[in-house]
């Protein structure tokens, strides 16, 4: 009995040191958003549609990705590109380019199946909406603009990335 | 006689003859393939099938096998690899497949066939439904030791007509698409020139790709470098949703797919079924499509208020129908209400329309017959029709075809195929017209008559055949009433007087005659050209026609070509449900079944001209061109499209499209087939079925009909001809092993359900049934003299109501034009293009002339059914020919 009494009070007392050890140590929390960790390259949160350097879309068109996408949530219309209206190399390209992050579960496969490259899981995870449709984002939310080389992934960071993978600040 | 051999270990019995890639098949080995194709001639152009083959060395003394020490047959092996779609089985013989040499045969042939193939899957519409695709996964090297820069380039986006591209690169030479043309087609406007790496595919015609069934070749070509300019990057093959349903253009009844992506049709695809349309369509058929997703739909019922049409609701306007029907009915008799539907609807909605007049309302007054089908009253084929189990995809040598008074390539373009295919297999083929047709090229006899003594014809011939007494069949004697009178009827018309009438040399009836009488089975195929020659006004036109419907039932009768498969009379009638509108009884005096009625009702032409105060119609368009009878008081319409009629309408009720719905429609040689729903339907139209359905419960009848298929339950009780048959033995599959293979019929098409039809049987089918030779007296022949005649031929591309909205048969849509000979144009002084007159019964045209050497001397031709209707204007409802004066200007 008194034995119990006894280890019972030492282990009280050890729980309250480490209560009292970890009270001093500096927090772990992030101040989101103010504060901000950055991701890894390999991260994947929504999407992006590229572009060849000469600003042609390199997107065919071809549903290859929403043919692999395991919850198919993405919605691909084609049509053949003219001399008037030449939107990527070759006969076709994607008049509609949808994807429904609601379903989508960032698992890469849609990227994995393009052929051209064109689809890529980027870095830009604040995917909350106000209604669902917004979730819906379009071809012209998901392509990246036209000149520049870089991607913006915060609101005060820019971040280069001459290569795919590879961050540099 | 049968060849048993051995093919990977397995022992297979087939019919002599057969390729080892057909027997192989048989035993469920597949050989793979790219140049085969079974309804093409084999050429052995790839080199995909090669087989090891052995035969069993035979000891020349004694013509048996020599045996070796274990008592077994000697195998004498081929040196080299063979071809196995060339190669016919032989007994005895030993095929390996499954060998290294032959795997590696296989990925040597596909290493090469890939040296310059683009691989451009991802954006090809053939990719996932390719053979090339399947079979290199399957058989071919994962890499390719060829330079990817030496690849050869070509035309990628080569345009061959407006409804096919040609990717040249993608090409691999198989021929299947210029052997389409030249052997089943007959339009040899496809080939390849030059030779080795720039052998590539022209076409020489003018307008390019000129044919009724190019879109066919896209289906066999086995890579992606035929694609239709309609399907062309609209989805991915996998993304398609495939319903099975029927083409609902003309009376063939061609089985379909519907290929269906987020509610629209990405493409129509031929469903294989033997019997009908083997495994092709035509290009009306396949592109004819876009009526369906039209903006023009109607979408919403509309009453006339104060002579505007406006919106109601569906049970408004069915009030409205009922208040105002039953007002009618109370002041003036049942009688003064009458009916007439289309007969592009299905049997299921004409069965409900004619019962609705007939048992809800009380009156005969129903029809069908308006526009081209008033010409026709067929109750022949009901007598005397082919017998069931005719199957035209096999025919050959000893059936003979009589084609009389059809353009079949125009009127029933795939029907045209099938008997054009026999005569290729040997069957005698007697064309017989006013002008010559596409298919005289594939005929042993074709006989040009005057127009309007096409039935003198006819009476020239059975006069022939009773002369030489080929009456064939014993057992006639015994089945047929009235072969004295005939013989004393028919006495008068010996070819030398029919000759003169009809302008076809005396010789040339004997021979086509005595062809005819002389085979063992018989076809005839009668169209609306021999039909509807009356004298101007007097009569209907399909009292016109009825000469010549009994003239060919005669020949039929008394050669003895009845109530056996490929046997009897087929009517080229014109719409996609013309069959069952007749045997559902859509007529004043006969009700279903072909039972007479006592007591018959006013029909299309009487109820148009006034004998009712109120008119039901649903899917036609009679009085396009005609303005209301001052007696009509209420008009009702059913359609998909604000037509003429529509639009002087009191009540418009939009009704669902053939796509949108299910039903079955009755083909030409009597098959009942089955159509699925494939699309949502527009707004708040309804089938036409439901929508007289309600009209009959708010009139107090209590039909209780839930689906389609319950009212064809009630026909296959109701009408004999119909027993037997129900909406799930018409939906059930067909065996896979009748099917083709996908590297053969390329195309997913086959998750869709390859299904079968019922026949119903002809009467001389039934052995007791005794057949009247009646005789009725041919029409005068047309009088000579000044003028010409007008002849309104039927074309495909014309310009109705459903093909006018396909775009993209663009410049084939033929334009109101007048056709004639180039005598008659160099007599008149007019050039092609110029302007002409044509006056007729106190009406005057003026269309651009076409100098077209098909059209005889003194005939004009203005096709039927074009915008604007010119023709019908000139001749009256339902009449094919009328004597004219042309003049310029
Ligand atoms: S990441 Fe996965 S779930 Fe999301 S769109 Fe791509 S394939 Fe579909
Ligand atoms: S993103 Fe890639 S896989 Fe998807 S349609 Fe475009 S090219 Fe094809
Ligand atoms: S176009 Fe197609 S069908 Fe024609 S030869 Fe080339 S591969 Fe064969
Ligand atoms: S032949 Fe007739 S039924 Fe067949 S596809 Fe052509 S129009 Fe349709
Ligand atoms: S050579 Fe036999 S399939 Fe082409």
């Amino acid at each position: 009995m008194l034995r119990e009494v006894w280890s019972g009070s030492i282990e009280i007392l050890r729980a309250m040191w480490i209560t009292l050890k970890h009270f001093f140590r500096p927090p772990v929390t992030n101040q989101y958003p103010d504060d901000r960790v950055p991701v890894y390259p390999r991260f994947r949160a929504r999407h992006v549609l590229k572009r060849y350097e000469n600003g042609l879309e390199r997107c065919i068109g071809c549903s290859l990705c929403a043919a692999a996408c395991p919850t198919d949530c993405i919605l691909v219309i084609a049509a053949e590109n003219t001399e008037e209206n030449r939107r990527s190399p070759g006969e076709r390209y994607a008049e509609v380019y949808e994807i429904n992050l609601l379903r989508c579960i960032f698992c890469g496969y849609c990227a994995e199946a393009c052929p051209t490259e064109a689809i890529v899981l980027e870095h830009d995870f604040e995917l909350s909406t106000h209604n669902r449709w917004d979730a819906i984002i379009t071809q012209e939310e998901l392509l990246e603009p036209h000149e520049p080389d870089y991607i913006l992934i915060r609101d005060d960071q820019v971040w280069v990335e001459p290569k795919w993978g590879h961050l540099t600040k | 006689m049968t060849v048993t051999l051995t093919i990977d270990g397995r022992q297979a019995t087939v019919p002599k003859g057969t390729l080892i890639v057909e027997a192989a098949k048989q035993v469920g080995i597949e050989i793979p393939v790219f140049c085969y194709h079974p309804k093409l001639e084999p050429v052995g152009m790839c080199r995909m099938c090669l087989v090891t083959v052995g035969t069993p060395l035979v000891n020349r003394a004694t013509g048996q096998s020599q045996l070796d020490a274990d008592g077994l047959p000697i195998i004498r092996w081929f040196p080299k690899p063979q071809t196995a779609c060339t190669m016919s089985v032989s007994e005895g013989m030993v095929v390996i497949t499954d060998s290294q040499e032959v795997a590696a045969d296989r990925k040597a042939i596909l290493e090469f066939l890939l040296t310059s193939h683009p691989l451009d899957c991802p954006v090809c519409d053939k990719g996932g439904e390719c053979p090339l695709q399947d079979l290199t996964y399957r058989h071919g090297p994962g890499v390719s030791r060829f330079d990817y820069d030496s690849k050869h380039h070509s035309a990628k986006r080569y345009p061959l007509g407006d409804l096919i591209v040609l990717d040249r690169e993608r090409c691999i030479l198989c021929a299947r698409c210029t052997r389409f043309q030249s052997e089943i087609a007959q339009d040899p406007v496809l080939a390849i020139e030059n030779r080795g790496r720039d052998a590539r595919i022209v076409s020489y015609s003018n307008p390019v790709f000129d044919s009724h069934y190019s879109g066919n070749t896209t289906d066999i070509c086995p890579v992606g470098a035929l694609t239709s300019r309609d399907f062309r990057f609209h989805a991915r093959a996998w993304e398609l949703t495939n319903i099975p349903s029927l083409c609902n253009h003309c009376g063939v009844g061609c089985n379909t797919v519907l290929s269906t992506r987020r509610g629209q049709i990405a493409r129509i695809m031929p469903r294989q079924n033997e019997t009908v349309n083997e495994v092709w369509i035509c290009d009306k058929g396949r592109f004819g499509h876009h009526f369906n997703s039209s903006p023009y739909r109607l979408t919403m019922p509309l009453i006339r208020r104060d002579g505007e049409l406006v919106e109601a609701s569906w049970d408004d306007a069915l009030q409205h129908v009922a208040s105002r029907l039953t007002s009618i009915i109370e002041a003036h008799g049942s009688d003064s209400i009458g009916g007439i539907a289309g007969a592009c609807l299905p049997n299921e909605d004409l069965y409900l329309f004619q019962k609705f007049l007939r048992e809800v309302i009380g009156t005969h007054n129903v029809d069908h017959r308006v526009g081209l089908s008033a010409t026709f009253e067929d109750d022949t084929v009901y007598a005397v029709g082919v017998g069931t189990g005719t199957d035209l995809g096999r025919v050959g040598r000893d059936t003979a075809f009589l084609v009389i008074g059809s353009d079949l390539d125009q009127e029933a373009p795939i029907l045209y195929l099938r008997v054009a295919g026999a005569a290729r297999h040997g069957a005698t083929l007697i064309t017989a017209g006013g002008r010559p047709t596409k298919l005289d090229k594939q005929s042993n006899h074709s006989l040009r008559y005057r127009y309007g003594t096409a039935t003198h014809l006819l009476l020239g011939m059975i006069h022939v055949i009773l002369e030489a007494n080929l009456t064939g069949n014993e057992t006639v004697p015994h089945r047929v009433n009235g072969l004295n009178e005939l013989r004393a009827n028919v006495a008068d018309w010996a070819p030398e007087r029919v000759a003169e009438i009809t302008g076809v040399p005396p010789d040339e009836i004997r021979a086509a005659a005595r062809a005819f009488g002389e085979a063992k089975n018989g076809i005839v195929l009668y169209g609306p050209e021999g039909l509807g020659w009356g004298n101007g006004t007097q009569g209907t036109s399909w009292e016109a026609g009825s000469p010549l419907r009994q003239a060919v039932a005669n020949l039929v009768t008394l050669t003895g070509f009845i109530g056996r498969p490929n046997n009897g009379v087929i009517a080229v009638l014109p719409h996609a449900n013309s069959r069952g509108a007749a045997d559902l009884g859509v007529v004043p005096d006969r009700l279903p079944g072909y039972v007479p009625a006592e007591r018959p009702g006013l029909n299309a032409q009487e109820m148009l001209g006034g004998g009712v105060r109120a008119l039901l119609v649903a899917g036609a368009d009679p009085l396009a061109g005609v303005t209301l009878a001052d007696e009509l008081e209420f008009l009702v319409v059913q359609e998909l499209f604000l037509t003429q009629t529509a639009q002087q309408a009191d009540v418009i009720l939009p009704a669902a499209a053939l796509a949108e719905r299910d039903g079955t429609f009755t083909n030409l040689e009597r098959w009942v087939q089955r159509f699925d729903p494939g699309l949502p339907v527009p707004g708040q139209a309804r089938p036409d079925w439901t929508i007289i359905r309600q009209l009959a419960v708010l009139l107090g009848a209590d039909w209780a009909y839930a689906t389609v298929g319950g009212v064809l339950a009630e026909m296959a009780q109701a009408i004999p001809l119909y027993r037997g048959m129900s909406y799930e033995q018409l939906s059930q599959p067909v065996s896979l092993s009748r099917r083709m293979s996908h590297y053969i019929y390329a195309g997913m098409s086959f998750q869709a359900e390859m299904r079968e039809g019922m026949q119903w049987p002809a009467l001389a089918e039934d052995g007791s049934a005794k057949l009247e030779l009646d005789w009725l007296d041919p029409p005068a022949p047309p009088a000579e003299g000044d003028g010409f005649t007008l002849v309104a031929p039927r074309v495909l591309y014309d310009g109705g109501t459903l093909l006018g909205q396909a775009e993209i048969l663009g410049t084939r849509l033929v334009q109101p034009h007048i056709a004639l000979s180039s005598a008659d144009a160099a007599a008149l002084g007019v050039l092609d293009g110029q302007g002409l007159q044509v006056s007729a019964n106190g009406q005057s045209i003026s269309l651009p002339a076409r100098v077209d050497g098909l059209v005889p001397q003194g005939v004009v031709a203005i096709p039927r059914n074009l915008k604007g209707a010119p023709a019908e204007s000139l001749l009256g409802e339902g009449r094919i020919f009328s004597r004219v004066k042309v003049v310029k200007g």
